[in-house]
């Protein structure tokens, strides 16, 4: 049918129900195309025969019996067909997100519980160990726990002092500003170096081991 | 079931995050140069994290000089009163400056982890030191804070009165353009997240000795010689000096700048190297630390070098390098600008070369 028009178009085109421009398309393709006008014809009289046998039908017949029994064998129908055809999954399309759902839910209560009970100097020696084994960098677990044994850490940086001893840390910042400078003290301290912008006040921070 | 789950955890969560109001105490000590007008506590709270008690201290105090005298610095020392984080942090104000009867605020922002503790936690705010402008110190000195704040002073008057003589002999537009390569050296300073531990590791791996180059000060009352530190990785260990007091007087303190540099070429202050050792005239001694110096970023350790940035003397009094003597540009460049340049630089840089000659007629 290649170069024809579509016989269901031909179809709607036969019995006036195309809309207007494509109407238009199929009546110009239509009286060009002999198999097609003839295909027109076909379903143009076979519309005619059908509206006559319309016509003879007994004035009397129960349309809404009819109907109603009509649509009780196509639920029969359908019941019996899926009694027979092989079970498929139910559902999958929409119900994906529970155990999506279940799963952000067991990843939050985790997430919650070791933030609540896990001191955070041990979740980053967990992190630094990860990192480690991750980059292949040397040491590993090994040489954290070697540095965590040696006992209270002091350091300074750009986010402010801080001490880690047994579980617990001391930090020092300045709010809304950033240290010109930092550095540590071999007997046991951190210090950071503060400017007000606005005052040019120096303020320095200090944390001790002891 | 995971949808009713999840609110309830999430109120938990949010129940256990509101913090309640900490207990605080200031002791400023009996007969204090300084009095408590007012204390903000009000941003400072107590959040319990499971087994850990989070103190966040954000506290601003308004204080007066009640003395006869100029305060030149402040030193607060900040602590949770069981004592049980067992550590002290300071907040120190080295460029102060408050004229007798004049008021003036400290601000404090201090974040606490420590396990809970039985009662309600509490933190101390405790005056650890207040330094005159005739160097007369008052305090108790928990933490050494006079050695610190007298160097600190000392570097004021060193710079101010060059500052002020650069004026005076060069006039303004000198001054604006010692401001301006102050502030381009400040920009230029390198310098890295440092974390000291004291002790030495017993299994890290194979390390290395490297010595340090002394970046000799002549007019230093102490000569340094031989200094020594194992490096391993990215740790640097057991700095070890040979030191010599050339001086005519007793030492009994000295600090060392300790420098890095990378195999990228950059040079920084890592840390300092204080000792405590008490040198007659023309005596030698040694001063050695056990303790591990660890760099937060990868860093391959070239070289290193160390120079003597202060000395105290048994009567007290200290000794600072002069602006000349820092000059040598080896120095120049690492060594960091003294609490009181960084003053005046930021007072230049904020409002211009007028307010920064006002301030120096200042004192």
């Amino acid at each position: 049918m290649m170069g024809h028009t579509a016989e269901t178009e031909l179809a709607l085109y036969a019995s006036g129900d195309l809309p207007v421009w494509r109407r238009l398309v199929a009546g110009w393709h239509v009286r060009g195309c002999g198999e097609c006008r003839e295909l027109v014809e076909t379903f143009r009289t076979d519309r005619a025969r059908l509206q006559r046998s319309a016509d003879r039908l007994p004035e009397d017949i129960g349309w809404d019996q009819l109907s109603a029994e009509m649509t009780a064998n196509i639920r029969v129908g359908l019941a019996a067909g899926e009694c027979v055809a092989p079970r498929a999954p139910k559902g999958v399309a929409l119900t994906w997100w529970r155990p999506v759902a279940a799963a952000a839910g067991v990843l939050l209560l985790i997430g919650g519980a070791w933030w609540l009970n896990i001191p955070s100097s041990d979740t980053e020696t967990i992190g630094r160990a990860l990192h480690n084994l991750a980059t292949g960098e040397r040491g590993g677990l090994s040489q954290i726990a070697a540095q965590e044994e040696r006992g209270p850490m002091v350091g300074a940086s750009a986010s402010g002092v801080k001490l880690v001893e047994n579980g617990g840390s001391l930090g020092i910042q300045q709010s809304g500003l950033q240290p010109v400078m930092y550095s540590v003290s071999t007997q046991g301290s951190a210090s950071t170096r503060w400017v007000d912008q606005d005052t040019a006040q120096v303020t320095i921070t200090t944390v001790y081991d002891q | 079931m995971t949808s009713k789950a999840i609110p309830i955890f999430v109120a938990v969560l949010a129940w256990s995050a509101t913090g309640q109001s900490l207990n605080h105490k200031i002791d400023l000590g009996k007969d204090s140069p300084v009095g408590l007008l007012s204390e903000d506590f009000g941003n400072s709270n107590v959040i319990a994290r499971g087994g850990a008690s989070q103190i966040e201290v954000n506290a601003s105090l308004s204080l007066r000089n009640s003395s006869q005298k100029r305060i030149r610095s402040m030193t607060l020392m900040v602590y949770a009163q069981d004592g049980a984080a067992g550590g002290k942090g300071s907040v120190a104000v080295p460029t102060l400056d408050a004229a007798p009867g004049e008021t003036f605020s400290i601000g404090i922002k201090t974040l606490l982890v420590r396990p809970v503790a039985s009662g309600n936690p509490a933190v101390e705010v405790k005056l650890d030191g207040i330094l005159f402008d005739d160097l007369s110190f008052y305090g108790p000195d928990t933490l050494h804070s006079q050695r610190t704040m007298t160097v600190w002073e000392l570097e004021a008057q060193r710079d101010r009165k060059y500052f002020k003589s650069l004026l005076e002999t060069a006039g303004a537009e000198a001054l604006r353009k010692e401001m301006l390569a102050s502030l381009a050296r400040q920009g230029d300073r390198s310098s890295m997240g440092v974390q000291m531990v004291r002790g030495r590791a017993t299994n890290v791996e194979t390390d290395r000795e490297l010595q340090f180059a002394s970046l000799d000060i002549p007019e230093s009352p102490i000569e340094l010689s031989n200094g020594l530190a194992r490096i391993a990785g990215n740790e640097a260990r057991g700095p070890r000096f040979d030191v010599r007091n050339r001086s005519g007087r007793a030492v009994q303190h000295l600090e060392i700048g300790w420098l890095v540099k990378g195999q990228q070429g950059r040079e920084f202050q890592a840390a300092s190297v204080p000792g405590d050792v008490k040198l007659a005239p023309n005596q030698s001694g040694q001063v050695t630390q056990d303790a591990t110096l660890r760099f937060d970023r990868p860093l391959t350790i070239e070289s290193m070098s160390a120079f003597v940035s202060s000395v105290e003397f048994a009567d007290g009094s200290q000794w600072i390098p002069s602006r000349s003597a820092l000059d040598q540009p080896r120095l120049r460049q690492v060594v960091a600008p003294s609490p009181e340049e960084q003053h005046l630089t930021q007072i230049y840089n904020r409002k211009g070369l007028q307010a920064l000659i006002d301030e120096l007629k200042k004192f």
